[in-house]
């Protein structure tokens, strides 16, 4: 029992990296129709800034933090006025390929910049973690799920109760007929892309203590976000939440009970037994819809 | 102008010897070239940088004394990409080029394995730093080690843990790997041997983010002694980290990359207390000494074994030639074999057939992030 509780925990707390960015991915998803394979290396790039701004020049870590993820939001601008405007009239395929050279660009700039090196960020806290009877609570991790349950509330108020947050859905549901009722659909789209950097330089940061600040660092979690985004339903919020978790859970517990070795298989076992028994995923009825 | 039948041959002729001709010349060019994969991207490119300093630090030297055969050396290098696929090209590329005499492959045993049938093909001498026994164990006589196989690392893990710390129960975490499962089944025979078989032998994927399940297990085991084979730092660093945090403090003896520089680094204080085996330590002797403080003085950063082997390699590869008088593979070779009792900053080189140059290991501990020689231990078999 101690051992299924800790396992649990954990599975939670990397499940929950898995879903900050799985949303990312949900919500560029929602409003352009397209896969963005450079949401890992959105993670990534958020992480080194932090390493620069708080370790290289020892800058005051909320200050870092808020810097950093003003650096994502330019970035998400960027990313796209220069790969998904010039490309948004062609269809889908082009603006997927273009993703993922923009995510080989940006992991090999890192590279040529900062050094394959990788780097140490230590975590909000001073504290490592807290010993709750049996299980071991990782601080870093109970700030990832923290932030996760946070932003599923904030998410969940925004999109639904918030005019711009209903203006993005409007977009992301039909953009001729929101651009009929007066709403600027590239506006809309921006403001998207640059939420979903942030998410993605906030799932980087807080991760970053755990697994270490390295170029591979987004697309490792970016391949499992993925596998994800597929399980809860592409295009819905609440099914990338449960589908980073659920994926989260089922690795460690397949870790644990089954092989070690085969950890991801299972991540992906699951992804086949969803694309061939419910592939529009938990949550994917609208998914259904739009392919 | 008309065209006979003479000058019609004569023109075929000239045609066909003329890639020839341009070829041999190319060879015969003002430079001795060495060929060099190595991971400039992809997972263990950190590795990679520190191969090509090492390998850049020896070039330095070798042409600061004169070159071989009286020519400067020139290192040509591609980057393998820290894949299989990737490092195949790469050689393929080297391979290309004629003038090229002799290169340096992967550390990673996988990667030697994966680019061993081109080598074969190839008939030119690879120096590698892969571990992985079989590597010269499996008739390709092209490849020279310039590190200790995991026979001896086994060994010296197993001896280490059970006759000086004293230690019976032990627990094996290994990388999946061809260099950790080698390394695995190393070590879990070197135990058997001493009469002390693990309790508990646990493999793992490279890259994981999460080594929980991996630390029950070690917990739940009763183990009271860990050795590892790790091949990702970055592994090692999360691994170490939950290690400590879910309560096992029991002693670790683990392959070098425990005492690498960069686990050293990432892990912290997680990996104090650590011993290792390490074919690279500093203290260990003379041309390790001497090559340490040359690597500080060009970096400004302390070594490691990436650097290490291939800084052995060009300089005892340079030797060959010169010793070979002509770049012909086989005279190569010959001259590789017949490398005995050279010091380097590996440790003293004794070539045997099979082309292992190294036949033991160092024992380092991790004193609170300072790595100290403890002891080498040397096999003659």
């Amino acid at each position: 029992m101690d051992l299924a509780l800790q396992l649990l925990f954990t599975g939670i707390g990397i499940g929950a990296v898995y879903a900050l960015v799985a949303l990312g991915f949900v919500l560029i998803f929602r409003a352009t129709n397209v896969v963005n394979f450079a949401q890992g290396e959105f993670s990534m790039v958020a992480a080194y800034l932090m390493v620069v701004f708080a370790v290289d020049l020892g800058w005051p870590y909320w200050l870092s933090f808020l810097l950093a993820l003003a650096g994502m939001a330019l970035l998400g601008v960027i990313f796209n006025l220069g790969v998904y405007y010039p490309l948004r009239h062609r269809t889908f395929l082009p603006v997927i390929i273009a993703t993922i050279g923009a995510s080989i660009l940006l992991a090999n700039s890192v590279l040529a910049i900062y050094g394959p090196q990788p780097q140490v960020l230590q975590g909000w806290f001073e504290t490592p973690g807290i010993q709750l009877g049996p299980v071991y609570l990782d601080s870093q991790y109970l700030l990832i799920i923290a932030v996760t349950f946070a932003l599923v509330i904030f998410n969940y108020w925004f999109f639904e109760k918030t005019l711009l947050g209903k203006k993005l859905q409007a977009t992301s549901q039909d953009k001729e007929m929101a651009s009929l009722l007066g709403i600027s659909v590239s506006t809309m789209i921006m403001i998207t892309f640059i939420y979903s950097a942030v998410l993605g330089g906030l799932a980087g940061i807080l991760v970053a203590p755990v697994l270490f600040v390295s170029i591979q660092m987004g697309s490792t979690i970016a391949l499992k976000a993925f596998a994800a985004t597929i399980i809860g339903g592409f295009g819905d919020v609440a099914g990338a939440i449960i589908g980073g978790l659920a994926l989260g859970v089922i690795e460690t517990f397949g870790a644990a009970y089954i092989s070690v070795p085969y950890k991801d298989g299972f991540a992906f076992l699951v992804l086949v037994a969803f694309l061939i028994f419910r592939p529009q995923g938990i949550f994917g009825e609208r998914v259904a819809e739009k392919a | 102008m008309k065209l006979t039948r003479r000058d019609f041959a004569a023109g075929i002729v000239a045609g066909i010897a003329a890639p020839h001709i341009i070829t041999s010349a190319r060879a015969q060019g003002a430079t001795i070239k060495i060929g060099m994969c190595v991971p400039a991207t992809g997972p263990a490119a950190e590795q990679g940088l520190w191969a090509q300093n090492g390998a850049k630090l020896a070039l330095a030297a070798v042409n600061k004394a004169g070159g071989v055969l009286g020519k400067q050396v020139e290192l040509v290098i591609e980057d393998d990409q820290t894949t299989n696929p990737g490092i195949v090209l790469a050689f393929s590329k080297l391979a290309a080029q004629n003038d090229i005499v002799a290169f340096l492959g992967s550390i990673r045993s996988t990667q030697v394995h994966a680019m061993a049938p081109d080598v074969l093909k190839l008939g030119k001498p690879v120096m590698i730093g892969g571990t992985d026994p079989a590597l010269t164990h499996m008739g390709n006589q092209w490849l020279f080690r310039f590190r200790p196989n995991d026979s001896y690392s086994g060994r010296v893990i197993a001896d280490y843990g059970v006759k000086t710390l004293g230690k019976k129960k032990w627990a094996i975490v290994h990388s999946t790997d061809a260099f950790g499962t080698a390394g695995g089944k190393a070590l879990a025979s070197a135990l058997e041997k001493l009469g002390t078989p693990a309790v508990l032998d646990q493999g793992y994927a490279n890259q994981s983010q999460d080594f929980t399940p991996v630390v029950l297990a070690v917990k739940q085991s009763g183990a009271d002694i860990l050795g590892t084979y790790f091949t990702f730092e970055n592994d090692i660093g999360i691994f170490a980290r939950q290690l400590r945090q879910l309560g096992v403090n029991i002693p670790w003896v683990g392959s070098p990359s425990v005492v690498a520089v960069s686990s050293t680094k990432l892990a912290g204080p997680a990996l104090f207390g650590t011993y290792g085996v390490a074919d690279y330590a500093e203290e260990s002797s003379d041309a390790s000494k001497s090559f340490g403080k040359a690597y500080r003085d060009a970096y400004k950063s302390a070594p490691d074994n990436q650097s290490a082997w291939p800084y052995d390699a060009v300089t005892i590869l340079s030797a060959a030639i010169n010793k070979a008088g002509s770049t012909d593979p086989g005279k190569i070779r010959e001259a590789l074999l017949a490398t005995k009792k050279t010091p380097g900053a590996e440790g003293e080189y004794n070539f045997d057939q099979n082309g292992d140059g190294l036949h033991g290991y160092n024992v380092v501990k991790n004193d609170k992030g300072t790595i100290v020689y403890d002891k080498h231990i040397d096999f003659n078999d």
